[in-house]
């Protein structure tokens, strides 16, 4: 029975009370201070997690543009030996590799961590620790990927790292295992990322932000986080499948043995080009939100960027095989997607003409974020023309692999998403800081950027045209490149200057300068509201947002807030909590209380590190004795700060308002980050399905022969033991709650061996039938689908042991009983991935009529 | 203590669904995916006769693009229907009320409707164009 809530119509708040509000002042700040000294570095709140992400995105943003500057010095002048061939490669492939992998999709990740609860008026983002946890990760994958250079061991394949080159270990040494297991394990963090952002968006706004309310930001934010879900999981399965085959010969990737290497592009490019997007949306997300405050109105055409957002986001998986038009694919397939890069181009195009309408219909205040802002529309809509011209096949095999596309990828990024990034960092350096940027500065490093990167990247497209393919070492005086390049080179170190300019503007000393007014842009947003000095609580107390631009149109919020007149003004019981709302119209559902600092994500992270570094040197002992700290670390850490029973089921929360203290099922937010890292894992399982059906389309012999085929019977048994084991589960899920806690435990005790027999089954049929994982591309992809469902049922055999033990303990009961609710969720998405392998290793070579 | 009302509002997509947002879009992925799939496996085994009776797939193309405009016209109307009628291009639905954030799904609904459609003749037109692979 569902009850309106009419946030207008809540009783009026207390009257003001200076001590009472000094009391619950010093119990927020002690519930939220972060830890001092060394141990700053468990804090968890997102205020020092978003700016240590920032922060290590833009050192190796540095290392990469050094690394930029190298292969720029050695293309300056024809037949110049300032590297070795082989370091030049090592450059290259590094420099695209961090950039895309180390700087501009964790750039996104940094500051949505850092703005996005603030804009949300919300304490902090429902996991803090598993953001933590997703920038231990990734410090640690980006550090080890970008230092093997140092060590000469660099991937050098290029930052697609195209098969067979990078599948045969003889002619790419250790660093394409650098890249894959590096790049892998930052995935994991980019997951975590996307996982904590969307259940962000959808739960933890403020009572009564709807979502025709929500800031154009959370749409963004919302989008991207989704498409990183369905767009990363398919190079993780096209990583595994890689590494699999460089470590153990599986043949994936190698014609001879029924492979193809261009299994490989596709994999890569249904990753790689929403990845473009994935980049380019949250930067534009940035000017979207800052546009409004220096036009002083609210954004034309609201309804009309959040389609263009959503219509991206979907058109942009049609887009891959655009990298692909060379690799003699049907003509008819290639000129789907020529179709779908064309019309990509209108709902981007939409959202600038929104832009470009805001500024027309009024007084633009001049500002260095502005200008940053400004140059990068100019840039990106030059880049994004040229899009359009690679996307039409004909043009595209001239241009292909030539320095036109480096030219036309350097002005989409740089234009899409550094200078937006840029803009964005000018604009809330005051709210991360509380100083002011020299404006004087400033404009000398945008002048400076802006003249340098055009320098630099508008002859690339002369050069390219003329032939100059990328990635070459030198090239010969005949040539005739040579007066372009060194513009080039020339463009690039002015367009350094003027980075290193702006990062002397944004790592100068200000102690000693006037801390700047609150909300000093008069913006309308939320995130503007915090008190100036600021306070690690995030909020005073929550409002009720009913108004786009808060700021603006509900005026004396401000002083509401900070007089702790909203909700949650208070920590009584010195845990930190947030409100929870519901997706579409945002009421208060419940109290969610979030962990504070903990080192148990640092121990996690390091040991996850390891095990992928230690991977990548076949020490598989060791490799495996990091593996049981990083499942111990995450146990502890999860025992320890989830699903708590709390003291009291409900709490006061203010303005007449009670609340529950816990939540499950589909109410609470745990389940939603299961069910969205589910999700993400169905679409890398789907990666190998495509895999399946790739070789099935592109191989004539693919099925062997029925005595080559794993057994019906053992498959069948297999799979219903498997799916029983699931109906276990489920079951255990029911008695728990009519109270029965040992029939639970013991079913879901019982569903271990049970699905271990049913695997077992798999195993045998494999075995019985002589598949041999190094011999066919068959075989070996009967074999990593059963590796795949093994690696979900082993985890799952863990959270099982895990829940049977809360319920043991007195954790996971009757009323509270989250833990199992969402284990069974977890197991829905295991039943589905055994019913589909199924089909395919018994039921589809069937209908085929093998 | 101020007098306590416990509230309750257990509300998540069921009731007022969102899903129409990403319908439009889906039926255009799937129309493409299919068209995609179609040509493929059209190009790559028809020489080997197991589609022996398939004829052109560029009719297959054509025909599924008309069904999935269907269906977006249909889901179109559904969203004109919550939006609530006359169409103003640069409107503004800020209303804090169900209704408000009913009319501003359904408006974007539309715009999405259109867009896919739009994205949909995009892929029928090379598969008229294309009679070979």
């Amino acid at each position: 029975m569902t009850h309106e809530i009419d946030l207008s119509q809540l009783p009026p708040p207390e009257p003001y009370d200076k001590a009472r509000d000094e009391a619950q002042r010093a119990r927020l700040l002690q519930a939220w201070a972060a830890p001092k000294g060394w141990r700053r570095i468990s804090a968890v709140n997102n205020s020092h997690v978003g700016k240590w992400y920032l922060l290590t995105s833009f050192a190796f943003f540095t290392f990469a543009g050094l690394l930029a500057l190298l292969i720029r010095a050695q293309l300056a002048v024809p037949e110049n030996d300032l590297v070795s061939q082989s370091l030049f490669n090592q450059l290259f492939t590094l420099h695209g590799t961090a950039m895309m992998f180390l700087f501009a999709v964790p750039i996104f990740e940094a500051v949505a961590i850092l703005i996005l609860p603030e804009i949300l008026g919300a304490r902090d983002l429902p996991f803090p620790r598993l953001s933590a946890f997703g920038y231990w990760c990734f410090l640690i994958g980006g550090v080890f990927v970008c230092g093997s250079i140092f060590f000469g061991v660099a991937p050098d394949g290029g930052w697609f790292m195209y098969t067979p080159l990078s599948s045969d270990p003889a002619y790419s040494g250790l660093g394409t295992d650098i890249w894959l297991l590096g790049l892998s394990f930052i995935e994991v963090s980019s997951i975590a990322a996307a996982v904590e952002l969307i259940v962000g968006v959808l739960k933890s706004r403020p009572p009564g932000m709807r979502l025709n309310l929500m800031p154009l930001y959370c749409w963004y934010v919302l989008v991207v986080a989704g498409m990183i879900l369905f767009a990363f999981p398919p190079l993780i399965a096209g990583d595994l499948l890689l590494e699999m085959e460089r470590a153990f010969g599986w043949a994936f990737f190698d014609p001879d043995r029924g492979g193809d290497p261009i299994l490989w592009q596709h994999l890569f490019w249904i990753f790689g080009h929403p990845e473009v997007y994935i980049i380019f949306l949250p930067s534009i997300a940035l000017i979207a939100t800052m546009l409004p405050t220096f036009a002083g109105r609210p954004m034309v055409g609201h309804s009309w960027i959040v389609l263009s957002a959503v219509g991206v986001a979907f058109l942009s998986f049609g887009l891959w095989v655009h990298h692909m038009f060379t690799t003699g694919l049907p003509e008819i397939s290639l000129s789907f997607f020529s179709a779908a890069s064309e019309a990509v181009a209108v709902p981007t195009g939409i959202q600038i003409f929104c832009f470009i309408a805001t500024m027309l219909v009024s007084k633009v205040r001049p500002s260095v974020p502005m200008l940053y802002a400004g140059g990068a529309m100019a840039i990106f809509v030059f880049g994004g023309l040229t899009g359009v011209m690679v996307a039409l096949v004909p043009f595209d095999w001239q241009a292909h692999d030539s320095y036109f596309v480096v030219a036309h990828l350097h002005y989409t990024l740089i234009g899409g998403m550094l200078f937006p990034l840029f803009a964005g960092v000018t604009y809330w350096y005051p709210f991360v800081t509380e100083k002011r940027m020299s404006d004087r500065v400033g404009k000398w490093a945008f002048w400076l950027l802006f003249g340098g990167f055009n320098l630099a990247f508008l002859p690339m497209h002369w050069t390219g045209v003329m032939g100059m393919p990328r990635r070459v070492w030198t090239y010969d005086l005949s040539d005739g490149w040579a007066v372009l390049n060194m513009v080039s080179t020339v463009g690039a170190f002015i367009f350094a200057t003027g980075f290193a300019v702006f990062a002397v503007n944004v790592l100068w000393p200000r102690r000693n300068h006037p801390r700047v007014a609150r909300n000093i842009w008069g913006a309308g947003t939320m995130e503007w509201s915090g008190e100036v000095p600021g306070n690690p609580w995030g909020v005073r107390s929550i409002p009720y947002v009913h108004t786009r631009y808060p700021l603006w149109e509900q005026p004396d919020l401000l002083d509401q807030m900070d007089r702790g007149e909203w909700l949650l003004p208070d920590a009584e019981e010195g845990k930190r909590e947030m409100i929870v709302t519901d997706i579409l119209d945002a009421r208060p559902l419940f109290v969610q209380r979030v962990g504070g600092p903990t080192f148990l994500t640092i121990g996690a992270g390091v040991s996850l590190g390891a095990v992928f570094i230690l991977a990548t040197f076949h020490l598989w002992a060791i490799t495996l004795a990091f593996g049981a700290a990083f499942v111990a670390f995450t146990l502890w850490w999860l025992w320890t700060g989830t699903a708590q029973v709390p003291e009291a089921p409900e709490k006061y929360v203010g303005r007449g308002l009670t609340l529950p203290t816990y939540a499950q099922g589909n109410r609470a937010v745990g389940w939603w980050a299961v069910f969205i890292t589910m999700t993400g894992d169905m679409t890398a399982f789907t990666g190998l399905v495509f895999s399946y059906f790739f070789y099935w389309t592109a191989l004539p012999s693919f099925l062997p022969g029925a005595a080559k085929l794993p057994g019906v019977l053992p498959l069948l048994i297999g799979t219903l033991l498997m799916l029983a084991a699931w109906g276990m589960t489920v079951a255990a899920r029911g008695v728990l709650a009519q109270g029965r806690r040992g029939v639970s435990m013991a079913l879901l005790l019982g569903a271990v061996p049970v699905g271990a027999l049913g695997l077992g089954a798999w195993c045998w049929a494999a075995l019985a039938a002589g598949l041999d994982p190094t011999v066919t591309s068959f075989d070996a992809m009967v074999w990593i689908l059963i590796l795949w469902t093994g690696l979900h049922l082993s985890l799952n055999w863990v959270m099982h042991l895990y829940v049977a033990a809360r319920i043991g303990a007195g954790i996971c009961q009757p009323a509270y009983r989250a833990d199992v609710i969402n284990l069974t969720l977890f197991g829905h998405f295991v039943a589905v991935t055994v019913a589909v392998t199924f089909v395919l290793l018994a039921l589809f070579p069937m209908l085929m009529g093998v | 203590m101020p007098k306590v009302t416990r509230y309750d509002a257990p509300r998540v997509i069921d009731s007022g669904s969102i899903w129409i947002l990403v319908a439009a879009p889906t039926i255009w992925a799937v129309h493409f995916l299919l068209s995609y799939w179609v040509a493929a496996v059209y190009c790559a085994k028809s020489g080997s006769g197991w589609l022996g009776g398939l004829t052109d797939p560029r009719w297959i193309i054509v025909g599924l693009g008309g069904l999935s405009i269907a269906a977006i016209v249909w889901l179109g109307m559904i969203a004109v229907r919550r939006y609530g009628g006359v169409f103003v291009v640069l409107e503004e639905i800020t209303d804090s009320s169900e209704q408000g954030r009913e009319r501003f799904i359904g408006h974007v609904a539309l715009l999405l409707c259109a867009l896919s459609a739009v994205a949909i003749v995009f892929t029928v037109i090379p598969g008229l164009v294309f009679d070979r692979c």
